[in-house]
């Protein structure tokens, strides 16, 4: 009954107790942030493997590097930050441009998703979308929407203002809308439209 | 409520209260465009975040291999916090250069003009603590060419100007001879800092920027080296034996590289 109603150690618990030399929270970690990473990373890549091989670097640089976590930080833009840092290095060292413009129709099929499972032509026109973004818009929608970030932990994570990664996802959002046929924004039918998730969906 | 909560509960499905949303919404430009036209941005957008991805069964246990071969004396150094990785960098260069100073100074040193020596000292410095810095650092690299590059250019730009500029009791009328002696013994000062440089560094494979980095902050410590110990301000000897050293620094970083990579 008391391991119920024990509370769940936050992300920045168990990073303290893997400094400290507790393997298993080094493992809890895993669990919590290997899928966010690897749906982060594998948007902009082609493949799974190349996906799964960033995050595991991910988690060794975050090893190598737990000494420099600082108590009272928080812990995900910090990981985001290491795993960003060796995605622009995976593409500069492979010289693939992934930074496209929306007039650009040669945008580069993105990666195609869980292996048999088929994606719905919406759901492949949503990533081709994204995938047209440039580089500094869609960074910021994709860490915040797949990355699990709030923007301030996004604007940590790319070394900006909370105020900049507003403006770069807004501009993504109206990039998208355009891209996918939806117009451009009309302030007057965005408040009469759907007031709430409930009943938006 | 914040944009966070609103993606969240697209994602969940969890209704929100329509007069917090609202409020929300009257101030936040980016939720308003993922709610326009029927919602229909916002719940595309959550569509994908909700596709869950694969795996491999043995992901974590990979993980785990790896690290057990985390162990030495590389991967005690390079798991070290970045102001001791930092300071152990610098020092190193600190040392070797006042060793080198010491075992064969400049004939003319006692007539070299000090505030000549006090700017060279800080200028160099202050670019190779930047390097360092920079380089050992685990800060957000968004757009690394515009990270380096300013680097780079201050890299070549200063041992140019040393070149150059004006110089009491140096002797300019010297010819270029010697060039290849000051080009060893400031490549032999720096090769200890070099291999430091390379077992602190904590990726796999030395990144681009490593290497720009590094031949800058080398470069510029032989620079440092070299103006306490040769006297011979000739420009093509200061820029052959005493400016290469950048050049070469990156040259050996970007071979490694290549070579570590096929």
């Amino acid at each position: 009954m008391l391991a119920i109603c024990a509370p769940v150690p936050s992300d920045e618990q168990l990073m303290a107790a893997y400094i400290a030399g507790d393997k298993a929270a080094f493992r809890e970690l895993f669990r919590r942030y290997s899928p966010l990473l690897q749906r982060a990373m594998a948007r902009d890549l082609r493949s799974l493997e190349e996906a799964n091989d960033l995050v595991q670097q991910t988690f060794l640089h975050l090893h190598r590097s737990r000494l420099d976590f600082e108590p009272g930080r928080k812990l995900k833009p910090w990981i985001f930050t290491i795993a960003l840092n060796l995605k622009r290095e995976y593409f500069r060292r492979n010289k693939r441009r992934h930074e496209t413009s929306l007039d650009d129709d040669r945008v580069p099929e993105p990666f195609e998703g869980p292996r048999g499972q088929e994606r719905s032509d919406a759901a492949r026109e949503m990533a081709r979308a994204l995938q047209a973004l440039p580089a500094e818009h869609r960074e910021v929608i994709e860490l915040h929407w797949f990355g699990g970030l709030s923007f301030p932990e996004v604007a940590e994570a790319v070394g900006s203002t909370v105020a900049a990664v507003k403006v770069r996802a807004h501009r993504g959002y109206v990039a998208l809308r355009a891209r996918l046929g939806e117009g451009s924004p009309d302030p007057e039918a965005m408040h009469e439209g759907k007031p709430s998730v409930a009943e938006s969906k | 409520m914040d944009c966070s909560q609103i993606r969240d509960a697209f994602i969940s499905g969890e209704p929100l209260p329509e007069e917090q949303v609202k409020e929300h919404l009257a101030s936040c430009a980016q939720c308003r465009a993922l709610y326009a036209h029927g919602a229909a941005l916002g719940q595309r957008l959550a569509a994908q975040a909700a596709e869950v991805l694969a795996l491999e069964p043995d992901f974590f246990g990979q993980i785990e291999q790896k690290l057990e071969h985390e162990v030495g004396f590389r991967a005690w150094l390079r798991s070290r916090p970045t102001r001791v990785r930092f300071a152990a960098a610098v020092l190193l260069l600190l040392l070797l250069v006042v060793v080198g100073g010491v075992l064969r100074h400049r004939a003319d040193f006692s007539q070299y003009p000090l505030p000549r020596v006090g700017l060279l000292l800080c200028v160099y410095l202050l670019a190779i603590v930047l390097a360092f810095g920079h380089e050992l650092s685990e800060s957000p690299r968004p757009n690394a060419v515009r990270d380096y590059a300013g680097l780079l250019v201050f890299g070549l730009a200063v041992p140019i100007l040393a070149a150059f500029a004006p110089a009491t009791e140096v002797s300019r009328q010297a010819g270029a001879e010697g060039a290849l002696g000051c080009f060893g013994y400031g490549a032999l000062f720096t090769l200890p800092i070099a291999g430091l440089l390379w077992a602190l560094d904590r990726d796999e494979r030395p990144s681009i920027r490593t290497v720009c980095l590094c031949a800058a902050a080398l470069g510029l410590s032989a620079n440092l080296l070299l103006e306490l110990h040769c006297g011979n301000g000739n420009p093509v000897h200061v820029l052959l034996g005493h400016a290469s050293l950048g050049l070469a620094w990156l040259l050996a970083w970007a071979t490694a590289r290549r070579i570590s990579r096929a």
